[in-house]
């Protein structure tokens, strides 16, 4: 079904197994072989004025969101753009787009962060009584609040 | 006919917001129109701007990162750079590093400042966004000088990270270590435990989890598994 994630996730023990390597750490691997999942990224607050921009839905379907959220009867005063990895250039372009129809009007302040994120390796062959692993990356994300000035 | 044409007019403003989406998110589309109708880039020039951070020091290093820029070299020379002792070499250890970053590059960026926010450690972060203009060569492939001159306009960021303390109030500031305090500051007491990483199994129960689910560029790859072939 669409959502294989919450099976992967129970069957693996949430304690990674000392396989927790920091990025550039080159880690040695089992010969045989593994299906790597990537989990989701962990929760993140979730205000109205929180948007989380992805790479499936289509930009301009998210710029229209944002834009609705700032003006219209939501009228937010500002409101957050939240990018993780790839999805970075899509957020800071979403934001730019955003300032500009506005002529002006809306600033960004860009906060940067790092985000953990989990991979579970399943073994392949359950024959092979291998161990479930999972193994911790960081990603970069970016946090733009879009806001009219006070002043 | 060559449907790069259509980018053509990126300054104006009102099909910014179309031709951007398409060009930017993946350039392959492009590349593989370049490929169908015998064009390749052979050269990429950023327009100068003006830096994103007036009243900074003349002598601030400043690491432009591109696409392929490897950032064990960046991050190898920066941090020499930023770490190096007043009597080692003479030269005392800088107080302020500049990495910007567009198109492609910003996602590098960000992490090279996040790797050294995390090595140096207190240190202040200005970060500032913007358009930047950048011409693309093409050339014809199929014999003939035909060339085209692209002009396109990418997202770019600046990030400044400084040992002295910056303007707080300045949009776009991020003080010292604020890598896992971010969401508190901003929630107050509606951050469900942010330090809990490993907490998975309770988020993905809750059903307002799903929509988390689109912000994962990875997900695409989490509905297929994929086979990892170990070298």
């Amino acid at each position: 079904m669409a959502d294989p994630r919450s099976q992967v996730s129970a069957s693996v023990p949430q304690k990674p197994l000392g396989f927790s390597a920091s990025e550039g750490t080159t880690i040695e691997m089992d010969p045989m072989e593994y299906t790597l999942r990537k989990r989701l990224p962990r929760k993140l607050p979730k205000r109205r004025n929180d948007v989380y921009i992805n790479m499936k839905t289509d930009f301009k379907a998210q710029l229209a969101r944002c834009q609705k959220l700032l003006d219209g009867g939501a009228g937010h005063r500002e409101i957050c753009i939240h990018g993780l990895g790839l999805a970075i250039n899509r957020a800071i372009n979403i934001a730019l787009q955003l300032q500009a129809f506005s002529q002006g009007a809306l600033q960004l302040a860009a906060n940067t962060s790092t985000v953990e994120l989990i991979d579970d390796l399943e073994p392949d062959d359950p024959d092979e009584a291998g161990e479930p692993l999972t193994r911790t990356r960081n990603n970069s994300a970016i946090h733009i609040k879009v806001f009219y000035p006070s002043a | 006919m060559d449907l790069r044409g259509e980018y053509l007019p990126l300054q104006g403003e009102t099909t910014t917001a179309d031709s951007i989406s398409a060009t930017l998110p993946s350039p392959s589309p492009g590349a593989k129109q370049g490929l169908a109708t015998g064009f390749k880039k052979v050269l990429r020039t950023e327009e100068d701007s003006p830096s994103p951070f007036p009243g900074l020091l003349p002598g601030v290093l400043e690491m432009r990162v591109k696409e392929g820029s490897k950032i064990r070299n960046l991050m190898g020379f920066a941090m020499a750079r930023m770490q190096s002792d007043p009597g080692d070499s003479g030269q005392a250890g800088l107080r302020q590093v500049v990495f910007t970053g567009s198109g492609r590059a910003v996602t590098k960026t960000i992490t090279c400042a996040e790797i050294m926010k995390r090595k140096v450690g207190g240190l202040h972060q200005l970060t500032k966004l913007r358009y930047k203009g950048v011409q693309e060569v093409w050339e014809s492939q199929e014999g003939g000088d035909a060339e085209m001159t692209i002009h396109r306009t990418v997202p770019s960021i600046s990030i400044l990270l400084s040992k002295d303390p910056l303007d707080p109030l300045e949009p776009g500031y991020q003080p010292p270590e604020t890598q896992t305090a971010l969401w508190e500051e901003r929630e107050g007491a509606d951050v469900p435990q942010p330090a809990a990483k490993r907490s998975f199994d309770q988020t993905v129960s809750e059903p307002q989890s799903k929509r988390f689910c689109p912000q994962a560029n990875e997900s695409k790859r989490c509905a297929e598994p994929e086979v990892v072939r170990r070298k």
